[in-house]
């Protein structure tokens, strides 16, 4: 089984991305189960046609120790397995054990069965604390995609969780697999990321272009190979779901300093 | 003996002439003898008798800090109860502050507290739970004032949740109202009424004609400490975690303070003539001297006798405060004793000076200090007693020496003029036990 792991700045489109190559995968005939690590519990939601999910700690919550995987296991699109850890509303308790927590329990459960080809952890934001690190702890996810776009905030967030992956990788086997770069249309992104890429000593490994029909999609809570089959954009999504299936290219990250960053922002964004 | 490179400017021996380095946290790594911030705002309000004390954290911090002190109270017991909020990791995910909020209310219809004070522990501070805000909404909601005590164990030691008690007794005082408060009116602070002792105190001053206001916190009420600010000084007697609240006062209310202790004839006669001369009043004066007096008379050949048994005999003291170790210095003196050693956990760098002078020049002084070395010392200086707390007891017992609780747990009062009396029939009892005879150190055998 592949284990991967997503990560990316708040808001560059990792749920929408990890759940369209995991319907690219899933339509090819691969077994994926997705865990959404997110406390607003928002991962699966086009896989499972809108917010169906009980999460793992609320289920927890309810019920104690007692819970049966079939609870928190929803069956999605493509016979995908959909799982939401969840956590506590905004400002109170703990995110990042909740994460903890609501691993541990999939693990006891037995949810990692041994015909899924692929687990798929999508990750909140940046790499906030220990818990927020849980997915890429030894023995969890071995590979890393990192979501990302032309703009700085997202680069220096790509760059520092790339900071967190260098610490992870000296303990255990997480490597990175590469970047994701879902575009917003910036100046040279597509230039941009590939030399961002080589700095951090890895590969772009696709150039999602921006299209509207994804936002349809969305509106429609389905992915865009299941709303559009037929649509370019489904088959950029297959092109990736590929691209990760035949990747070979895992590296321990080479993070660059502020002013290199800066420096590479200013060469290609500038240059246009 | 071998010290940690980082311990040994806080280790002198009395003699020397470079001060013993102070006021600074313990090294990690030598099992400091210090407890927790936690622990030290816990100690500090758990004698208000009459308040909820209500641990807001995992059970386990709540297990050590509920009826195993001697701190007595004239009237409601509430205190000894120890209440906890049983934080667990759905808590810890989710946040503590609804458990709290509940807890609280739970307790006030069932117990009807004066008031209540909300600890944080290391966990609920981790997880940043409001305890603040929850206290708030608790005084508006509940019509007591429920206080939070900012103790999160990590933030410091003991010392500095003493600090967080001491915030805490500030937003009580000047609360309540001071009509009929007289001029020869005192607050006595850092008494804690281990075995009712600011009982005895506190009898010594009302026979001087000295009204007692509030009590801090020893036999304390939430009413009294409230109107703590119409005193017109304040007596502290534990220096280490009550100092602030007087200079709190002191700033806030133009309330004066004096430092003493009750502990040994000396002290304990120094401490009521300073009470007396800052009042000023003739009459007052007169009446001291007459207790001084007869209650040293009432002593003196009880302590005579014992001192023909002890004379000679070395001790050695691990202690809180440093104003309990000049007294136990003085006291130990008075029944022939040395002192060979003497540490305490929160004594700041003039404490240590006067200590150098109390002492004599070969007397070991530590500042923190952990169970090693001072294991090292009783047995270097092969002391017949060691006087110190719950956490000084196995040290001395391990190596098969006399001890002498002279800390919270204790069952026997030990202040005042009568207080003189019962230590030195406890060290008495203790150090002329034919026990100690037959320790294999002692009979010249080798410890396996």
């Amino acid at each position: 089984m592949r284990k991967i792991a997503i990560y990316g700045k708040g808001g560059i489109g990792k749920s929408t991305t990890t759940q369209n190559t995991v319907a690219g995968l899933a339509e090819w005939g691969k077994k994926v189960m997705v865990v959404g690590c997110d406390p607003k519990a928002d991962s699966t939601r086009l896989l499972l046609g809108g917010l169906a999910q009980k999460t793992v700690l609320d289920t927890l919550r309810d019920e104690g120790e007692d819970v049966e995987l079939d609870e928190i296991l929803k069956p999605g699109y493509a016979k995908t397995a959909c799982v939401e850890s969840g956590g506590p509303e905004p400002g109170v308790g703990c995110a990042g054990r909740g994460i903890i927590t609501s691993i541990n329990m999939l693990e006891q459960l037995g949810a990692y069965t041994p015909d899924l080809d692929y687990t798929f952890y999508d990750v909140l934001g940046d790499v906030v604390c220990g818990g927020f690190a849980m997915p890429i702890r030894d023995g969890k996810a071995e590979e890393i995609y990192i979501v990302v776009s032309g703009e700085m905030m997202a680069m220096y967030a790509a760059n520092n969780i790339c900071k967190g992956i260098v610490k992870f990788a000296q303990s255990g086997k997480v490597r990175l697999g590469g970047l994701i770069c879902n575009s917003r249309k910036c100046d040279n992104e597509k230039e941009l990321i590939e030399a961002l890429a080589a700095k951090l000593g890895t590969q772009m490994i696709h150039f999602v272009p921006r299209d509207n029909v994804v936002q349809h999609a969305e509106l429609n809570r389905k992915t865009v190979i299941e709303y559009a089959p037929t649509a370019a954009q489904a088959d950029e999504y297959r092109t990736l779901a590929r691209k990760i299936d035949a990747n070979k290219m895992f590296v321990i990250p080479t993070p660059l300093t502020m002013e290199d960053l800066e420096e590479l922002l200013v060469k290609y964004g500038l240059a246009a | 003996m071998d010290l940690l490179d980082d311990r040994k400017r806080q280790v002198v021996t009395a003699g020397e002439a470079r001060a013993v380095v102070c006021d600074r946290p313990s090294v990690a790594g030598s099992v400091t003898q210090r407890a927790c911030s936690f622990c030290g705002s816990r100690v500090v309000l758990y004698p208000i008798a009459d308040a909820l004390h209500l641990v807001h954290g995992p059970v386990g911090c709540a297990a050590y800090t509920w009826d195993i002190r001697g701190a007595q109270s004239s009237g409601p017991q509430l205190h000894r109860l120890s209440f906890n909020t049983d934080i667990r990791e759905e808590e810890v995910i989710f946040g503590g502050e609804k458990k709290l909020a509940r807890a609280l209310r739970e307790l006030v219809a069932i117990h009807r507290p004066k008031g209540a004070f909300v600890y944080a522990t290391c966990l609920t501070g981790v997880i940043g739970d409001d305890v603040e805000a929850v206290c708030r909404m608790a005084t508006a909601e509940l019509g007591i004032p429920v206080i939070p005590v900012q103790s999160e164990g990590f933030k410091g030691t003991k010392k500095d949740g003493y600090s967080a008690a001491c915030r805490a007794l500030d937003q009580l005082i000047g609360t309540g109202p001071t009509e009929g408060i007289g001029p020869h009116s005192v607050n006595i602070l850092g008494d804690f009424n281990i075995a009712g002792e600011i009982w005895v105190i506190k009898g010594y001053l009302e026979r001087m004609g000295v009204e007692v206001v509030a009590t801090m916190t020893g036999d304390g009420r939430m009413d009294t400490i409230r109107k703590a600010h119409g005193a017109r000084l304040n007596i502290v007697q534990c220096a280490g975690s009550m100092t602030s609240v007087a200079k709190l006062m002191k700033e806030k209310y133009g309330i004066p303070y004096v430092q003493v202790s009750f502990f040994g004839l000396e002290d304990c006669a120094d401490a009521l003539y300073q009470v007396a001369k800052h009042f000023g009043d003739p009459g007052m004066l007169r009446r001291t001297k007459d207790i001084v007096k007869a209650e040293t008379e009432a002593v003196l050949p009880e302590l005579a006798r014992i001192r023909r048994d002890l004379e000679g005999k070395k001790a050695a003291l691990y202690v809180g405060g440093a104003f309990k170790a000049f007294s136990l210095v003085k006291a130990l003196r008075q029944i022939g004793m040395q002192v060979a050693m003497a540490g305490t956990q929160t004594g700041g760098p003039a404490d240590y000076e006067h200590l150098k002078e109390l002492c004599d020049a070969d007397t070991i002084l530590a500042d923190d200090s952990n169970p090693l070395e001072m294991a090292s010392w009783l047995a270097l200086r092969d002391v017949d007693l060691f006087i110190g707390g719950v956490k000084e007891r196995p040290v001395a017992f391990k190596l098969g020496i006399g001890f002498c609780d002279h800390n919270h747990e204790r069952k026997i009062g030990l202040a005042g003029f009568e207080g003189c009396a019962a230590f030195a029939r406890e060290v008495h009892a203790t150090v002329t036990s034919p026990v100690w005879s037959l320790v294999p150190r002692r009979a010249g055998k080798a410890l396996s």
